[in-house]
């Protein structure tokens, strides 16, 4: 199993290049530049600021130049935040989306998993009608509508939470968010885990335990669970990427100093740094997922052996 | 304890200066200024008086202590603490590079430069004290001895040398070097490495005195000085820290504030100077400022009590807002402008009957009443209300009824042989409010004239891009003046200047700009350039459409906020909290 982390973690390094190659030449081939706006700076100080940022080398000496940055663990100077770099940005945005992101994929998924196995185990009672409501609620309504909602109800009416910013980690700043996110993704995984676990009770090897007289407690808890869990453990890597990059919405909303609206002011204002250590940042969670993923896959299901 | 007046001995009675919002590229989220007449001497001397008197009086009463900014008879708040959305993540806290709205608001409260705008919109002293203009080239600024630096150290003249040298050198790679650099001797030189920073035409005669040479008569040079860009900096702190130098504990500053904290895209706060040699005038004990983007996150910030002041309103919002809150909605007019940009070199456009018959036919009343209902005022000329410098211009058929401009208009289509049905396209970056303001004109050119407009929607980069390469037909455009003086407008249509997207070019009328600003008289020049505005504008290079307001909401106990301020340079040292 050391050998097979290993292998997967070395693997991402091609992985990693072609990325930040892709994304390098992607970037660059996009109209406009990051000193384009709507005042229009004179040549000479086009020049200056592009001598600067060493905008004025050849393409590839830029990229050269760049990966051996990136060698160093340096994801150089941003364009829009001219007083930072790149990986002081990235230090101070990634514990708030991690908290937050972590925070609601840990808490839906218990809760998800929860409501979902209640709801497969009183399938067509009124507690799976009301699960699949609420799990087609959050699917239908989109977060734009929900975040808002949350905050004229618990900030401007009831005057119990901001309605929004940040303050160091301080729990309050930190609720609704994070109670947008967890009902956004309980809808995903019970809906998943729902679905999952009645297809697994109707298979040969339950109904074998049933004949055993074994009691339905150690049927579900025991034998369903597990193979049951699988599909939802393939969620978490989707899931957790899903909650930085598509997190914008709920950083808009509410406020929030996270990956999202870096992402986003960076690719609007053509900071090539700075959506290039995002990528990079990304790419690299994303593969640490997966490897997640696969390894609980082994610990869920006796077949998989690495 | 005496309140001083202090006044110059030469008013310059304008003040003006805002700037682009660079960061999103919204000019939307912009806002102005404009304030005029020149104090006459009597009235401050009365002023002085009453508010002597005042002053005395609220002493006798055991009243809170007065300030400078304070009106006679207002009762402070026991915490004098303020949060204000600032519409968006200012791009650096080092004035000589900031260039968005947003970061020439922190800087005003952390700097000091020569001069300041006060609420009102009107230049007053800054660290210096007086100022004259010594012959038509050459400024002389009096610098007082008891400015100080955040750290302690005293403000001399050569920290203003340090900076302004610092703001033009190659290296520092501001973008407002050549846009403030105009205004400096060698500047432009310096800006093309051709000569050394040090040749700049700024010396400090003394410590407490200095010499400011102009390219050209500027009358205008105390208002432009009050920009940041043109202030000082503390060498030694940028010697030790480098690029770091504007992080919280590095920055050393000389404004009223000092820098607390900084979280990016969250907040920047502010906390009273004890150094600043005004700071017993000083109300505000801290200023939070916000980076909130969203108007409708900005607004509910507001409904919930986190937030004193909103940035900007979402589009569409002002009049809902204006009947919910009627003691909390502000807007005031700016010197900014909305046009369109028409590309004066295609085969289409390049006749300008076809132009005329454009601007001609769009109804810039149902436009501001109807469509972006947002307290805008209808622009027929390059040059907008209350600019110093210059008068407006109209054209004359814009008093007309519109059943006569329509019917002229198809006359000149007709005569430029533009059949009915013939296809123009209108590029735009995607925002709520320029599509709405693009349907509209597509609606009036389809059924006044019969032209199809074809609407592009676009990245904002990607319409920059196309309007500096002149890739375009029409395209929309904004404007806001960077310092209170009709050139800065006449740049968007001079020929052979970067701002000019259309391409058009009149030499008579640029011979005419150039004679008037040699011009040492400012009744002559305000009339050249008047006459070369006109004649620019009777080439119909580009379609006016509206004066830029800014809506937004504002605590009733915020004062200090003025609703005659249309300059929205609003420092700290200005602001102060009611009793509520």
């Amino acid at each position: 199993m050391g050998s097979y982390c290993l292998r997967r973690i070395l693997a991402t390094l091609p992985t990693l290049l072609v990325v930040v190659t892709v994304c390098y030449l992607m970037l660059h081939a996009t109209p406009g530049g990051p000193f384009d706006d709507e005042r229009k700076v004179s040549a000479v100080v086009l020049a200056n600021l592009q001598a600067k940022y060493h905008l004025d080398q050849p393409m590839w000496k830029q990229y050269l130049y760049y990966l051996n940055n990136l060698l160093h663990g340096d994801l150089g100077a941003s364009f829009r935040y001219a007083d930072w770099s790149v990986n002081e940005l990235v230090a101070k945005a990634l514990p708030v989306s991690a908290a937050i992101g972590g925070g609601a994929i840990a808490l839906s998924l218990l809760i998800g998993v929860l409501l979902g196995s209640v709801a497969a185990l009183r399938q067509n009672s009124a507690v799976d009608y009301l699960v699949m409501l609420m799990g087609n609620l959050g699917h239908a309504v989109p977060s734009f509508v929900i975040g808002p909602v949350l905050i004229l109800v618990f900030a401007v009416w009831l005057r119990l939470l901001p309605a929004g910013g940040w303050d160091d980690f301080a729990p309050r700043y930190i609720v609704l968010p994070m109670a947008l996110l967890v009902f956004i993704n309980v809808a995903t995984i019970g809906r998943v885990m729902r679905g999952s676990l009645i297809e697994v009770l109707h298979s040969n090897f339950i109904r074998t335990a049933r004949a055993k007289g074994l009691p339905t407690r150690i049927i579900v808890l025991r034998h369903a669970m597990k193979p049951a869990l699988l599909p939802v453990v393939s969620l978490i890597g989707p899931l957790a990427i899903s909650s930085i990059t598509s997190a914008v919405v709920t950083e808009t909303v509410f406020s929030l100093p996270g990956l999202g609206k870096l992402i986003v002011n960076g690719a609007a204002n053509r900071d090539y740094t700075l959506v290039l250590g995002l990528v990079v940042l990304v790419t690299v969670i994303a593969v640490g997922f997966n490897l997640l993923v696969d390894l609980a896959y082994a610990a869920l299901d006796p077949k998989i052996r690495y | 304890m005496r309140r001083k007046l202090r006044v110059s001995p030469r008013r310059v009675g304008r003040a003006a200066t805002v700037y682009s919002l660079l960061a999103q590229g919204e000019l939307d989220r912009l806002q102005c200024e404009a304030t005029r007449d020149p104090i006459p001497f009597f009235e401050i001397f009365m002023k002085m008086l009453s508010n002597s008197l005042a002053l005395l009086l609220v002493m006798a009463s055991g009243g809170l202590a007065m300030a400078a900014n304070v009106p006679a008879g207002v009762k402070l708040h026991e915490t004098q603490e303020l949060v204000r959305n600032n519409g968006s993540e200012p791009e650096t806290l080092d004035p000589a590079i900031a260039s968005g709205v947003p970061a020439n608001n922190v800087i005003r409260d952390l700097f000091e430069g020569l001069t300041a705008i006060d609420s009102a919109g009107r230049v007053v002293p800054g660290v210096a004290e007086s100022w004259k203009q010594t012959d038509p080239q050459t400024w002389v600024f009096k610098l007082r001895k008891n400015a100080k630096w955040s750290n302690g150290d005293g403000v001399s003249a050569d920290d203003f040398v340090y900076g302004m040298r610092r703001l033009v050198d190659p290296a520092t790679a501001s973008k407002y070097a050549a846009t403030y650099g105009v205004f400096l001797h060698n500047a432009k030189d310096i800006l093309e490495g051709k000569k050394p920073p040090v040749a700049l035409g700024v010396k400090a005669v003394d410590a407490y005195t200095l010499e400011i040479r102009t390219p050209f008569p500027t009358g205008f040079l105390p208002d432009v000085v009050s920009n940041l860009q043109l202030g000082p900096v503390h060498k030694a702190t940028i010697d030790k820290h480098g690029k770091d130098w504007t992080k919280p504990g590095n920055l050393v500053g000389n404004g009223a504030f000092t820098l607390k904290d900084w979280q990016v895209n969250s907040k920047i706060v502010v906390a009273k100077s004890t150094n600043y040699w005004d700071a017993k005038n000083v109300q505000l004990s801290k200023l939070t400022y916000l980076a909130v983007e969203d108007g409708n996150a900005d607004v509910k910030l507001f409904e919930s009590g986190e937030n004193d002041w909103v940035y900007q309103l979402p589009p569409g919002t002002y009049e809902k807002y204006k009947q919910q809150y009627p003691k909390e909605i502000r807007n005031t007019t700016m010197l900014g402008l909305r046009y369109y940009s028409l590309q004066n070199a295609d085969p289409v456009l390049k006749d300008i009957r076809v132009r005329k018959a454009l601007s001609m036919v769009i109804d810039r009343d149902i436009l501001a009443q109807r469509v972006t209902a947002d307290g805008q005022v209808p622009a027929y000329g390059v040059i907008v209300n209350g600019v110093s410098g210059a008068n407006p211009t109209r054209y004359e058929w814009a008093g007309w009824p519109m059943d006569r401009r329509v019917a002229e208009a198809k006359k000149l289509l007709a005569d430029a042989g533009l059949a009915p049905g013939s296809k123009l396209k209108f590029a735009y970056n995607t925002s709520e409010y320029h599509k709405k303001m693009a349907i509209f004109a597509a609606s009036e050119w389809k059924t006044k004239l019969g032209i199809n407009l074809e609407l592009e929607a676009m990245e904002f980069k990607v319409l920059i891009k196309k309007r500096d390469d002149r890739d375009f037909q029409m395209a929309r455009n904004g404007w806001v003046a960077d310092y209170d003086d009709a050139t800065t407008f006449l740049t968007l249509v001079q020929c052979d200047s970067d701002q000019n997207s259309q391409g058009n070019c009149n030499r008579k009328a640029e011979a005419l700009i150039d004679e008037g600003n040699k011009s040492l008289d400012p009744a002559k020049r305000r009339t050249l350039l008047t006459q070369a505005a006109q004649m620019i504008m009777d080439d119909y290079p580009m379609i006016p459409l509206l004066q830029y307001t800014v809506p937004r909401l504002v605590k009733s106990y915020v004062g200090g906020y003025s609703s005659t301020n249309a300059l929205d340079r609003y420092r700290a040292k200005d602001l102060y909290v009611i009793k509520h």
